[in-house]
């Protein structure tokens, strides 16, 4: 058995009593920059349950093609999860919505940036794992960034009853049942309207905190949203408290988050055209924000464009793979 | 916590040793759950694709229970899926076969020897059975076995429509005969990240579980070796279909695990007798 192949590696990592398992995907001419040279490295957190390789091995396909750009990118199975030793709590959701996973996430980021050529790393989550790599964010030096793909910032309810999901089926089955939901909607949002902008007695407060603290100190962020039920674009379903404007208003103006839809994408982001919209803009961001050492313009044109917060447009499977033009985050 | 989690906190000890294993064109992903002096060694070939990904947990668990209780286990990723490279279009089901048979062979040449046991759920079931059916292993174990690879695929379908469904309305909503239909006239379709061809769908139906593991009863007329057969419940979730992943990942499975360990010690204590007859004769 062999520990490595051509672009890959397998590595364990001792983190607060726990062995962490996870892959490395060696970076493109490593080495090839001299002596001290630095990078930033991507970080991929699990998302609730999943392996590490995500869903459809969607994370493999990233990570594969940031360490071609240049990009170290790491794996990794958090404690009870995947390969890497340890248990996890029974409720898994409720653990990771109250930053369980945190203190691990941030003890990992600080032990892969004591590697040599890694200056700092930005975290990837995906949904349960945004949730983590938010709250790591927070408590960690060593996170140059962030990517959040449909990220959560209320407490949902682990396992809805039965009943409640026969009547949701019968609802998107049938006709009447479509109109019903339409009404209940919009009863929603006269419940909204008269609530004001008071936050849902859901919401995770302490997860708005920890996003606040990072996101107003300016970290770079890299939000993806993927279109959800009978909603459209980053807008939420109607009736819905819109947490993404919401977030976007706690960050402040000296934020640096984009946000972008990726309407060609399912929840998931494994879908083909939504990984590959999703590979496309991080590639995009890195560049911008996390130019290769020595590409001065590159390093200038980041720092033009990113200095406030961004709110784009549904991102279009047409974009040019090749495309590295920053300009596109303003759009 | 659970007596399963207290085991596991016990048995800190174990090594467990990820690793690649070279193939033609690939390598795949294994994790050696390595036991010093085993009293079996078991080759557990888990469900196809997004499958994968629903029962990793309490396959994970599952090889830590055995290497707890002296059963060597080694578990991998189908080439082409999760962490083993290869690329899934342009890979068949004999190439998992494949795959099955330089793994065992791997698996069955460690030092000291003992007896070689196949696992298999869902698809690794058939796969499991027919090297078993080959000659390879001394017992076999089966959950969940389907009677061809399409069953196992439909099965994988059938959740993910119902997934599919959450998000559509009306007659945005297709069912499983719309989802298979599109594919046997030659649109692949991607079913959780994974892209299923017309071929892969349509070489399914000829790869089948050997005739004489449809129960243990003809299995144990065919074969001399010991052959043990299970269907799991709608409360073997998500090893089973039923259940909400990333909630039942997490439960004890004790109740499945001790019966099918006791006999795989059974049966890795008969055959270690009758070898020891042989020898002695």
């Amino acid at each position: 058995m062999q520990q490595a192949t051509e672009t890959r590696e397998l590595i364990e990592v001792e983190v607060l009593g726990h062995r962490l398992r996870g892959t490395f995907h060696r970076p493109a001419g490593l080495g090839t920059r001299g002596v001290g040279e630095q990078r930033t490295a991507v970080l991929f957190l699990n998302s609730l349950a999943l392996p590490r390789a995500a869903t459809g091995d969607s994370a493999i396909y990233w990570a594969a093609s940031f360490a071609e750009h240049g990009y170290p990118a790491f794996r990794f199975d958090l404690q009870g999860l995947g390969d890497s030793d340890g248990e996890t709590s029974t409720d898994l959701l409720d653990f990771i919505n109250a930053g369980g996973y945190a203190p691990s996430a941030a003890a990992l980021a600080k032990e892969l940036t004591a590697r040599d050529g890694i200056s700092g790393v930005v975290i990837a989550g995906h949904c349960a794992g945004s949730v983590t790599a938010v709250f790591a964010a927070a408590s960690c030096r060593e996170c140059n960034g962030l990517i959040l793909m449909d990220p959560y910032f209320h407490l949902p309810v682990a396992k809805r009853p039965e009943v409640r999901e026969k009547l949701s089926d019968w609802v998107r089955r049938s006709s009447v049942g479509k109109m019903l939901s339409n009404l209940y909607d919009r009863a929603k949002l006269l419940r909204l309207i008269l609530r004001g902008s008071t936050l849902p007695g859901n919401a995770n407060v302490a997860l708005l905190g920890r996003w606040k603290n990072v996101a107003a100190a300016g970290l770079p962020i890299l939000m993806f949203k993927a279109p959800g039920i009978k909603a459209t674009g980053s807008k939420p379903r109607l009736g819905e408290f819109d947490y993404i404007q919401h977030v976007l208003k706690l960050a402040g103006r000296k934020s640096r988050v984009t946000v972008k839809t990726v309407a060609t994408a399912d929840h998931s982001f494994a879908n083909r055209a939504g990984r590959d919209a999703v590979r496309r803009e991080i590639e995009n961001w890195l560049a911008c924000n996390f130019p290769p050492q020595g590409s001065e313009s590159s390093a200038h044109t980041a720092s033009l464009s990113s200095a406030k917060t961004r709110h784009s447009d549904s991102t279009k499977p047409s974009m040019p793979p090749s495309s590295r033009d920053c300009a596109l985050e303003g759009r | 916590m659970s007596p399963l989690q207290s085991q596991l906190h016990a048995d800190k000890r174990l090594t467990e040793r990820a690793g690649y294993f070279e193939v033609s064109g690939a390598h795949l992903y294994t994790v050696l759950h390595e036991v010093r002096n085993p009293a079996a060694r078991l080759l557990l070939v888990g469900p196809f694709a997004s499958e994968r990904h629903n029962t990793y947990i309490p396959l994970v668990r599952w090889a830590r229970y055995l290497a707890a209780r002296d059963i060597e286990v080694l578990r991998y990723d189908y080439r082409g899926i999760g962490e083993s490279t290869g690329v899934l279009d342009e890979l068949t089901f004999d190439d998992w076969a494949q795959d099955v048979l330089l793994l065992s062979a791997w698996l069955a040449e460690r030092s000291p020897a003992a007896p070689l046991v196949l696992h298999g759920l869902a698809l690794g079931s058939v796969l499991a059975g027919r090297a078993f059916d080959s000659g390879t292993g001394d017992a076999l174990l089966l959950w969940s076995p389907p009677a061809n690879a399409n069953q196992a695929l439909r099965s994988t379908l059938m959740r993910w429509v119902g997934l599919e469904q959450i998000f559509k309305f009306g007659n945005d909503r297709r069912s499983t005969a719309d989802y298979i239909r599109a594919l046997e006239q030659g649109s692949p379709l991607e079913v959780e990240g994974y892209e299923w061809s017309t071929r892969l769908w349509q070489d399914s139906f000829g790869f089948t579980l050997p005739q004489t593991l449809e129960n243990e009863q003809s299995a144990a007329s065919a074969y001399q070796r010991p052959v043990k057969i299970t269907r799991l419940g709608k409360e073997a979730a998500p090893l089973a279909k039923g259940g909400s992943v990333g909630y039942d990942d997490l439960k004890d499975f004790t109740w499945l695990f001790a019966p099918h360990h006791d006999w795989i010690a059974e049966a890795a204590s008969k055959f270690n007798k009758v070898e020891a007859h042989a020898a002695g004769h």
